[in-house]
């Protein structure tokens, strides 16, 4: 296997390679959907501040498995708490596509929510009218526990870590590293995905943003029915 | 300077940052990228698979059955021939997406088999095919492709 120096600049480069391919493909509708989403607002501190918060929620994870040395014990407790975050993202990319379009105005989209869905619906509006771009921060941390393989790859890494560990907090702070430098690795592609998805600059994006919204609720259904169906 | 030319001069600059990413990506990219010597499609459910290496059988044998993605598996080698240089490996993956470095290291059990314990991730895609690819070292490398359970 790699040496323990060499397994964060394996991973550091997984994440980057990864980043600019399988991320792009599996993450690509959120970054892109956060970009529209921001329409004249800056998008470039909210993005940063969203890939951070999918990087800390990496880093605990791998914090989790170098401490429990175990992949498949914590993998099999996660799984249905993952389908309802994938399930979540989904509908996210669906309200944003929504409200988007302009068909309904995002203060309707919740009207008649149930009373019990308050607190959801406190987020959604809080994501859609976002004004401070560290909001971001809690979303990214959140979609950080979207199943996906690479990060699930990096994981079983940690895991191996913390059985090579000599004590549960050193195996904590190797696993936590190694998921870092996969996080930090990702971010290059997903940042560049979201600024080059940007389309402010255009004259006539009010178009853009009509088929934007189309696309991203299309996505949304997509993400929800496979989160349904993990 | 214009608003046009800032604008064609912001777009440039992404273009000249996505270029640079890009071939720093490919520069980066693992040796995993690299052809196998042999590659057989087997169901892995029902039996161990096999294949012709330089002359040599290679068996690869998953357990248990059926073989099923975030679970524990025991991944048997046996391998015909003589004495191996060093222990060989397995790399894990899919053939449609890069899933990041999986290896599983071998112990040797026996004067020509090997074992070793690993994890098949699960792809929210839904696509099911992956593949195992021993490496002999100093012999080469032979890939087995199989479907798992999710």
């Amino acid at each position: 296997m790699w040496s323990t120096e060499s397994i964060y600049a394996v991973f550091l480069a997984t994440g980057f390679t990864v980043g600019f391919g399988h991320c792009i493909g599996m993450c690509g509708p959120i970054v892109i959907s956060v970009s529209l989403q921001l329409k004249d607002r800056p998008s470039f501190l909210p993005q940063l501040y969203y890939n951070i918060g999918r990087t800390i929620t990496y880093s605990l994870l791998g914090a989790i498995m170098g401490a429990t040395a175990s992949f498949t014990r914590f993998a099999s407790e996660i799984g249905g708490f993952q389908k309802t975050i994938l399930v979540f993202a989904g509908v996210l990319i669906i309200v944003m596509g929504l409200a988007m379009t302009g068909w309904v105005p995002a203060g309707r989209i919740f009207q008649n929510a149930p009373p019990l869905a308050g607190f959801a619906r406190a987020g959604f509006k809080r994501i859609l009218d976002a004004r401070r771009a560290v909001l971001f921060l809690p979303l990214g941390m959140v979609l950080g526990l979207l199943p996906c393989g690479p990060v699930y790859t990096a994981m079983i890494a940690a895991a191996r870590m913390g059985m090579e560990a000599e004590s549960t907090f050193g195996g904590m702070i190797s696993g936590a590293g190694v998921m870092a430098c996969f996080g930090i690795g990702t971010i290059p592609a997903l940042l560049l995905l979201s600024q080059v998805s940007n389309v402010k600059w255009l004259k006539h994006r009010d178009l853009i943003y009509k088929f934007g919204g189309v696309m991203m609720i299309l996505v949304g259904i997509y993400f929800t029915w496979k989160g349904w169906t993990y | 300077m214009d608003p046009a030319s800032n604008r064609c001069l912001a777009m440039a600059r992404v273009a000249l940052g996505a270029a640079i990413f890009l071939a720093l990506a490919a520069a980066a990219a693992p040796a995993l990228a690299q052809n196998p010597e042999v590659r057989t499609t087997c169901n892995i459910h029902q039996g161990p698979c096999s294949a012709e290496l330089a002359g040599r059988n290679v068996e690869l044998d998953i357990s248990p059955k059926p073989v099923k993605a975030m679970e524990e598996l025991e991944f048997r080698v046996t391998i015909s021939g003589d004495r191996l240089s060093a222990a060989p490996y397995i790399d894990l993956g899919m053939p449609a997406m890069k899933m990041g470095p999986n290896r599983v290291e071998m112990v040797q059990q026996k004067e020509n088999t090997w074992t070793g314990k690993g994890v098949i991730v699960r792809c929210p895609s839904g696509k099911t095919t992956w593949f195992a690819r021993v490496t002999l070292p100093e012999t080469g490398t032979a890939e087995f492709v199989f479907d798992v359970v999710y």
